[in-house]
């Protein structure tokens, strides 16, 4: 399930001060002083809810219910046994060990599922979903998780014909509804191509391979993971550093557990088990 | 118990009276009238889903309905046709075809037209924006339609293909202008359910993507929910539905009564 695309493929998709998907790039130092100062915050509140879980409210007593839009590989998908995993996944339940929860998934699709906790579905939000200010309106972030850069892909015999957004033009270009990729794509595809938007990336693939469309703008890890997953039938002909971040959300008035959610990852930024979960997916 | 049969009756009638207005009085108390008002009608969105949800959504849905009954309408038509006819071969593959299609969930259907069968021929499609998914919704109404119309032609009276059929006409035009007219006026009713199923399947046609020409209601209010976090659009394309839906039936209950009339 790693990203094992040659050095120069990934240079010459994402350029050379974009590692984060070699596993180089591990956080900003200036983020790490925040979730240090936050850290000691909540320490010095004194609340012990990540042991007892007693601080938060969740939907399902002893439980941390998830929302993810499955299956979303790498980030979130079922392992052959049936268990969820996925970076997203394997990083949530670590957290959920962490405040003495259980977790349950429940699949949503994605488009309006950070609506989902507000609305008493589940508690939180884990579906490799970018902060965006629309989104912040409705649901309450996490600090950034992961880099959510935007990519571009092509069958494998147009790579020549369309090496990037702007050669698209006239042609079509597959979206996921709701997604920060459709919404890039509203914004820098050339005014003649045509948008055509999925409620997930399965039919979405289907539809690039079937020749329905030329191309897919999405998320760069899962564009990645598809093209190494199956090589000679789609490639990656750009990718686009957006500056933005995947965060977990949950309801607005929680902020008990977000608290709780923040101090967690920034635990695991600091000894080491974030890095172990992305290497595991992206390292190497 | 003493009670007579008729006043049991009458018992048992109060009980659901009054057990259904405790509900009534109950909702009307517990719930919070505001916040519901606002989560589902929320009045100043309403202006801002016009005129596109008529000019555009509405009309999509408009268009994949009316191509998907006809193409419906004719294969169903044909299909019921052989699976009446003397010709084992034709009823077999009637029967088989109105098996899969009646069988598969439409959702299905939709992605196997759309999506897969590209895919397997190479890269040939249906043409049109409008042509997979009509077609596919087509597909489905036609194999319930066979059924339907089948039901109809043999529910004209035998005399009259025998009376066609002595005045010299042939089987097709014994068909064609005596049996079938009648069979289409006694299959009105189920007709107008398949036309409305049809309608609110083409709810399913944006699992194939849609593009800003074929975005019909359904996917029009799920993307106005999102842009506006709250369920009102949802509410305003479900009451465009009804306004297609209910005018329909009330035209067609009205057309049986002139048709009983007629009789």
């Amino acid at each position: 399930m790693t990203l094992d695309l040659p050095a120069d493929e990934m240079d010459r998709l994402y350029g050379p001060d974009f590692p984060a998907l070699r596993g180089e790039k591990q956080m900003k130092r200036g983020s790490m002083v925040a979730f240090t100062v936050l850290a000691l915050v909540l320490a010095a509140c004194g609340g012990n809810e990540t042991d007892s879980g007693a601080a938060f409210d969740t939907v399902a007593a002893g439980t941390l219910t998830i929302c993810t839009d499955a299956p979303y590989p790498p980030f979130e998908f079922q392992a052959d046994n049936g268990t969820w995993t996925g970076f997203d996944l394997d990083l949530m339940s670590k957290i959920a060990d962490d405040l003495g929860l259980k977790m349950a998934v429940t699949v949503q699709p994605f488009d309006g599922i950070w609506l989902a906790p507000a609305a008493g579905t589940c508690d939180l939000v884990a579906s490799a979903m970018t902060i965006t200010p629309e989104r912040s309106a409705n649901a309450l972030f996490s600090d950034g998780y992961f880099d959510a850069d935007q990519s571009l892909m092509v069958r494998d015999a147009d790579i020549a014909k369309y090496p990037d957004l702007p050669s698209l033009a006239g042609a079509t270009i597959g979206v996921q509804t709701g997604t920060t990729g459709e919404a890039y794509a509203e914004e820098n595809a050339p005014a003649d191509s045509t948008l055509k938007s999925f409620d997930e990336p399965a039919a979405m693939f289907l539809a690039l391979e079937s020749g329905d469309i030329d191309a897919i703008l999405q998320d760069f890890p899962v564009n990645a993971e598809r093209a190494t997953a199956e090589p000679g039938k789609f490639e990656l002909s750009q990718s686009f550093p957006t500056g933005e971040q995947y965060g977990f959300a949950t309801s607005p008035s929680n902020t008990a557990l977000m608290d709780a959610i923040n101090a967690a990852l920034a635990k695991f930024r600091s000894d080491g088990t974030y890095k172990q979960v992305f290497d595991s997916y992206f390292g190497g | 118990m003493a009670l007579t049969r008729r006043q049991r009756i009458r018992a048992t009638r109060w009980t659901v009276y009054g057990l259904s207005f405790a509900l009534v009085i109950g909702a009307a108390v517990t719930v919070d009238w505001p916040a519901l008002a606002g989560a589902l009608f929320k009045v100043d969105l309403i202006p801002e889903m016009f005129p596109a949800v008529l000019t555009q959504a509405a009309k999509n849905t408009l268009i994949f309905t009316s191509l998907g009954f006809s193409i419906g309408l004719v294969l169903g038509l044909v299909l019921a046709l052989m699976r009446l006819s003397k010709v084992r071969a034709y009823r077999w593959f009637a029967a088989t075809f109105i098996d899969i299609f009646r069988g598969l969930p439409a959702l299905l259907t939709i992605l196997l037209l759309g999506l897969a069968l590209p895919i397997a021929l190479g890269g040939w499609r249906i043409p049109g924006v409008y042509g997979p998914g009509s077609l596919a919704v087509g597909i489905v109404a036609s194999a319930y339609m066979a059924e339907t119309i089948r039901a109809g032609i043999q529910a004209v009276p035998r005399g009259q293909m025998e009376a066609a059929r002595s005045v010299g006409m042939t089987y097709t035009q014994a068909m064609v202008f005596i049996v079938i007219p009648q069979a289409f006026r006694i299959v009105i009713p189920p007709m107008t359910n398949e036309f409305i199923l049809l309608l609110k399947d083409t709810s399913l046609i944006s699992v194939l993507g849609v593009t800003a020409q074929t975005k019909e209601l359904t996917r029009f209010g799920r993307d106005f929910v999102i842009s506006s976090a709250n369920a009102t659009p949802i509410v305003i394309v479900g009451l465009i539905y009804l306004a297609m839906t209910i005018p329909l039936t009330r035209l067609v209950g009205q057309l049986e009564k002139r048709a009983a009339r007629a009789r």
